[in-house]
């Protein structure tokens, strides 16, 4: 249908349309007017990535000198996939209804792993490895020797494209990965780069939250990006901890073992080029005294990871003097090397600013903050001169460099911890340097700056205005949505306790007793056998789901379970995850039913779907905070406090709260779903729990629904249950949560749909 | 008994039977047992009615064999050769062992499709009821003519149905103490099939050591005592005979990873797009060492690393034999070269205008109509003023032309009797009565009638399928529905009858049922002097 938001007419790919996605367009649409940045929330499954790529893509067609350019950033590769898929059924109703052909060119873009098609390169399995391999074959040395030595090998792919990818941009159309391959295949070229050279130019690049985020890579991949770009953050409700990923850096002493290892292979290197062909490295000196910058000698094969601290912090000048030569350099490396393992000698915990960590090493090694700055520059030019082909077999000396470099460049917002042994284990040494990022501002902010509207948008946003308190920006825009529902498709239940009254709860105190651990059993086996299909269950961590399992195998619940449905259990491991999971859906498919047993905060909670009858119930056994008695953790709600006046008790309370509400919101993935949310702790009930769900779920709490014990919730499941497995139609859902054109002009579904967004 | 043309398996001399010394049979089709000195068979038994055997404990002096029926009677013989009884015995059981799976199948398809009919048909029920647990008729004669038709339309439909394995098959083994430290558990050979089914390597293992280095007992009490049939415990010997099952568990529960998903959405390691390095993020790097986990910790994933197995195989033994896996509709997968994309992933059903097939809604103007079924209309005559003067005037017209015939007059006594017939109360006129005894008498008295005439009514069935008699099955089975009458009579008109007269005496509810008796007896009396008289 062709809808008319505020003035802009807009093809939606649809017959009919949800009255949040309007309302969503609508609130779109003014961020995009205003230039300036929003926080979205909307319930999964009504229909997000549509109305972002409908309203984006009118946009960019009716003001093409406003907005250039889409850049949308998701997850997970299926996630990147949907979106390209989406975006290719609209572009496909374009045509159709306006009769012209595609003049849009649109990218996914992912890693090597994932867009090579290099025979020999591509099978490898990990991306670590298809990337090292890719380096050795496509490096500018590499092909420079290859004009010497014809038996050198070198990818043919990258040859072709680097001969003639550039002159001819790809035809405008609708490109996923795989579309990407196949043009690689057919032409000759390599996807990766033909990718990477294309989204300079085109309209809409769809690639993951790090190609944007981490410094590392942003600074390679999208430094060229245009200014005049949408920036979407789909599925944002964790990019405060992508942010911060990308910036902290963990040490431990076989990484400094290994740097070690690497440094020697440095010296050696240097060395034996010396000796042959000493003109090399005083090329490479003159070029630092002159400060040349990397990028106009660089070729994009050369890089590794690219500086990881900000584009803006980067300095202009020339590599001070004291690291200006190879060996130098290496032994400047070596010193501090021995100063990072002094450190770890340590027999108590240390907790340290950036500052008091320069000062110490000012003391001890004489090591002078200015060089520390440029260190990753430096062995990155180093890397190159002294051509080193397995540039993975250098990654633990990066990792140091690009920690100096950090450690020295942000004296504020970062924290160093250095952590004799482990928490659980204190009789084993295992000593760590956590250097961590505590201010996810830092990595965002050029985002925030460069970009003229960035969108973040999720199902699971709520509370929304802790999102530009953390990461520090001013959104014209905060809106939440409603689901507007004929049916109310979804019954969260708050179990408070179990059919012997004793309150059921994860709390540090109570989660070994044996009456919780009894009663969760029993809230499991009777839900099993009520409850059709999949059945999935939280644990707040990954250890209390394994204590649980174990007593509940002990106690023969597990065997009672069993004769309901089958049993499938996340593992640390992801292979075999992937298995169980792979059963569970078979096991739904096939009607035997199952139950997966998985934790809050893994893989699982974050990257699965159970739509349909792959989830009918999930069940959140706790409240999922996070490990509390962490350092980390500790100093990150100190910073929170005093930057931005956060309390430790919201945030945490926020944290578990968003972890829980996407774990339940797996089970509803659109409107004919449907499925039950049963938070499975006393502690939900309170009202500052509940009041930081989203507000799609809030809306169905029932204060009858707050304490229930067991046997109630069996009884609600069951009357829920039943009320859903009657037909859904269409026209039950017309005019209330579906909208027809029609019925989208009238007066008095306007006036409704206003009140779907909630404006904080 | 026709005996000496089936296969006698085996021959067991010198067991008792109910204190009686005699021989036991084991034949391809039946076991059965004649007293010593006699020439026919007291018991007999077909391997297909027989639910379980059960043995007499090791230790016990009397060496028994119990076969427990799936009537729920059961028949003990007791082993009684003072040398061999017990390898006559076992050598009984094992034999059985060997035939009852092969019956058990059949029988308990039968069984369930009795039990089918018996929930399906209320009515079927009752009669059952009435005539088989009353003991009217026996089981067998019941469903004689009843499953025949009923086998036909239904062996096509199911005749190949593999029952899946439930996942809870190893807690059904529950253990019993036996009171002195021991522990018993039950097996049974569908626990056994389970076993083997969802654990092939347990299945090669038996095939390996049974019977020639152990035998069944020991095999399963080694089963149970090991480390692999308590999955918190961690293998410890070698010795032990399923140390080699885990390791090949193992094994395949790693192959079975190592093939991977073939669905990308459920693949957790691609899912990623660019994973963090080594040594970048604020998640804590995983412990070098392994050996700082606790024995506890181990047992505990060893514990959901067994589940995900053992559902994993009760799955797939589910599915062996459906060789296609049916893909689900709502996930139809289009290749797309490498990658395949469920297309439900990423539509909206119910924003799009559905173009498929239409489905015709079933659209009700009366329910009610609906659920009572169709009714025959009634043919409903209007007559018009018209119609009726008209009549009038043709009546009138009639009656002023009558002229009485008076050769065909009745006698003026037959005629008041004929009047006081048809006046109300008369032999003719009882039809408001019976209306009344529908009111007088109470509900259940009448369901007790109904079900009194449907029990006659099937007996009466069997009893005039049995004419003409021209063989001598049924020559045997019309005696023996006579005879079956007449206990029903006995036993359940007559009371009945004694008990309604009790209450209301001036009724004879039972007058027809015995009418119909009656005549069944006629029937009988004349077919057996005729045949008398043919015989003399």
């Amino acid at each position: 249908m062709k809808l008319n938001i505020e003035g802009l007419l807009v093809y939606f790919p649809y017959d009919y349309i949800y009255p949040e996605q309007y309302s969503y367009m609508q609130e779109l649409k003014r961020t995009l007017d205003a230039k300036g940045h929003g926080v979205l929330e909307m319930p999964s499954g009504t229909g997000k990535t549509i109305s972002l790529l409908s309203l984006i893509v009118a946009y960019q067609r009716a003001y093409p000198l406003e907005v250039t350019k889409l850049i949308y950033c998701s997850r997970t590769v299926p996630e990147i996939e949907k979106v390209v898929e989406e975006l290719r059924k609209l572009m496909e109703f374009y045509a159709k209804e306006t009769g012209e052909t595609n003049k849009l060119l649109a990218l996914a873009l992912s890693s090597r792993k994932n867009l090579c098609v290099h025979p020999e390169v591509s099978s490898l399995r990990f991306g670590k490895e298809v990337d090292g391999k890719c380096h050795s074959l496509t490096a500018s040395y590499i092909r420079a020797q290859r004009h010497s030595n014809p038996s050198q090998p070198i990818c043919h792919f990258f040859e072709e494209f680097d001969a003639l990818g550039r002159q001819v941009p790809i035809p405008p159309g609708i490109y996923n990965l795989d579309d990407l391959k196949a043009f690689g295949r057919r032409k000759g070229w390599c996807p990766y780069y033909l990718a990477r050279y294309s989204i300079l130019h085109a309209n809409i690049v769809v690639y993951s939250y790090h190609y944007l985020l981490d410094p590392k890579i942003a600074d390679l991949v999208s430094k060229e990006l245009a200014k005049k770009s949408v920036v979407v953050f789909d599925e944002a409700h964790n990019i405060d901890n992508v942010c911060i990923d990308s910036m902290s850096v963990n040490l431990t002493r076989r990484t400094l073992d290994r740097s070690q290892a690497n440094v020697e292979t440095l010296q050696n290197t240097i060395q034996r080029i010396k000796e042959i062909d000493a003109a090399k490295l005083k090329e490479e000196y003159r070029r630092l005294v002159e400060g040349l910058k990397e990028a106009n000698v660089a070729r994009e094969t050369d890089i590794y990871l690219s500086n990881p601290v900000l584009p803006d912090e980067i300095l202009q000048e020339a590599v001070p003097g004291s690291i200006r030569t190879a060996e130098h350099f290496v032994g400047f490396m070596k010193r501090l090397l021995e100063y990072l393992k002094s450190r770890l000698r340590i027999q108590h915990v240390v907790q340290e600013s950036s500052p008091q960590f320069l000062k110490d090493i000012y003391e001890k090694v004489c090591i002078d903050r200015k060089p520390l700055r440029f260190c990753a520059e430096r062995l990155r030019s180093l890397l190159r001169t002294l051509e080193i082909t397995d540039i993975a077999d250098f990654s633990p000396i990066t990792l140091i460099s690009h920690f100096a470099t950090l450690v020295s460049t942000y004296s504020k917002g970062f924290t160093i911890i250095i952590e004799p042994f482990e928490d659980k284990t204190p009789t084993i040494a295992n000593p760590v340097l956590h250097f961590s990022c505590m201010d996810p501002s830092i990595a965002i902010k050029p985002v925030f700056e460069r970009f003229q509207s960035v969108i973040i948008t999720s199902g699971t946003l709520s509370p929304l205005d802790i999102y530009p308190r953390i990461l520090d920006f001013r959104p014209v825009t905060m809106s939440s949505f409603t689901m507007t529902l004929a049916r109310t498709c979804l019954c969260p239940l708050i179990v408070g306790r179990g059919n012997d009254q004793v309150a059921i709860s994860s709390k540090f105190e109570t989660r070994e007793d044996f009456a919780v651990i009894r009663n969760y059993g029993n809230l499991l086996l009777e839900l099993s056998g009520i409850v059709p299909d999949g059945i999935v269950a939280f644990f707040t961590s990954y250890i209390y789901m394994e204590n649980i399992v174990a007593s509940w195998y002990e106690q023969g619940i597990l065997e009672n379970i069993q004769r309901n449905k089958l049993i499938f259990i996340e593992t640390p491991d992801a292979a075999e995850t992937s298995m169980a999971l792979e059963k569970y859906q078979e096991a739904c498919e096939n009607g035997r039913g199952a139950i997966l047993l998985s934790v809050a905060r893994g893989k699982v909670s974050e990257g699965i779907d159970f739509v349909h009858h792959y989830g009918r119930a999930v069940i959140m056994f706790g409240v999922p905070y996070v490990y509390t008695q962490s350092r980390i953790l500790k100093a990150r709600l100190e910073y929170l406090r005093d930057q931005f006046q956060i309390r430790e008790n919201d945030f945490l309370t926020f944290d578990a709260m968003r972890h829980a509400a996407q774990c339940v919101g797996r089970a509803i993935r659109g409107k004919t779903d449907y499925g039950l949310m049963i938070f499975a702790d006393k502690r939900y009930a309170r009202a500052d729990k509940r009041g930081k769900l989203p507000r799609w779920i809030q809306e169905h709490i029932s204060d009858g629904s707050l304490n229930l014990t067991i046997d109630e919730t069996v009884q609600l499941s069951k009357h829920f249950l039943r009320q859903m497995a009657q037909p859904f139609r269409r026209e039950d859902q017309l005019g209330l949560s579906l909208l027809t054109l029609d019925q989208l002009q009238s007066e008095e579904t306007l006036q409704r749909i206003a009140q779907i967004a909630q404006q904080v | 008994m026709a005996a000496s043309s089936e296969e006698v398996l085996l021959v067991v001399k010198k067991v008792r039977q109910k204190k009686q010394d005699g021989t036991l049979y084991l034949m391809a089709e039946r076991i059965a047992w004649g007293p010593e000195g006699k020439d026919r068979f007291t018991v007999s038994h077909l391997y297909a009615d027989i639910r379980c055997q059960k043995i007499s404990p090791d230790g016990k002096a009397k060496i028994q064999l119990q076969l427990v029926l799936h009537t729920g009677e059961s028949t003990t013989f007791h082993f009684a050769n003072e040398n061999s009884a017990l390898r006559d015995r076992d050598a009984a059981k094992d034999l059985l062992q060997q035939l009852l799976p092969k019956f058990k199948k059949k029988a308990n398809k039968e069984l369930e499709e009795k039990n089918r009919m018996l929930q399906e048909d209320p009515v079927l029920f009752q009669l059952y009821k009435d005539l088989v647990v009353s003991q009217v008729i026996s089981a067998e004669e019941f469903w004689a003519n009843r499953l025949s038709m009923n086998s036909v339309n239904h062996s096509t439909s199911n005749n190949k149905q593999e029952v899946g394995i439930s996942a809870a098959f190893l807690a059904d083994i529950r253990p019993q103490t036996d009171g002195c430290n021991g522990l018993r558990y039950n097996l049974t050979s569908d626990i056994i099939e389970s076993i083997f089914r969802t654990y092939p390597a347990v299945k090669q293992k038996y095939a390996e050591n049974v019977p020639h280095n152990l035998t069944e007992k020991e095999f399963w009490t080694r089963f149970f005592q090991s480390h692999y049939f308590h999955r918190d415990r961690i293998s410890t010997g070698l010795q032990d005979l399923f140390s080699e099952c885990a390791k090949q568990d193992e094994k395949g529960l790693k192959s079975m990873v190592g093939q991977g998903v073939k669905n990308p959405l459920v693949d957790l390691q691609s899912l990623e797009d660019k994973a963090l390095d080594e040594g970048y993020g604020t998640a804590a790097t995983p412990s070098t060492s392994n050996s700082n986990r606790t024995v506890k910790e181990n047992s505990n994933s060893a514990i959901i690393k067994r589940f995900n197995h053992h559902s994993a195989m009760v799955l797939a033994a589910g599915l062996h034999v459906e060789v296609v896996l049916q893909t689900s509709g709502w996930f139809s997968f289009h290749d797309l070269g490498d990658w395949y994309f469920p297309v439900g992933a990423i539509e909206y059903e119910d924003l799009q205008q559905e173009d498929g097939l239409k489905t015709v809604s079933l659209n009700l103007k009366k329910s009610d109509r609906y659920s009572h079924g169709p009714v025959p209309i009634q043919t409903q005559h209007y007559t018009t003023s018209q119609d009726i003067i008209n009549s009038v005037i043709l009546v009138q017209h009639e009656m002023a032309n009558y002229k009485p015939c008076l050769t065909q007059v009745m006698s003026s006594t037959m005629a008041s009797s004929a009047i006081v017939a048809l006046s109300p109360g008369g032999v003719l006129m009882q039809a408001g009565t019976q209306q009344a005894i529908n009111q007088m008498v109470p509900s259940e008295v009448q369901s007790e009638l109904k079900h009194l005439y449907t029990a006659a009514g099937e007996l009466l069935r069997h009893f005039w399928s049995c004419f003409p008699v021209n063989t001598p099955f049924l020559e045997e089975k019309v005696v023996k529905m006579r005879s079956n009458l007449e206990r029903f009579q006995l036993t359940k008109l007559h009371p009945f009858q004694e008990k309604v007269q009790r209450q209301y005496f001036s009724t004879n509810l039972t007058g027809h049922l015995e009418e119909m008796l009656q005549t069944a007896y006629n029937k009988f009396h004349a077919w057996q002097t005729r045949r008398m008289m043919r015989k003399t």
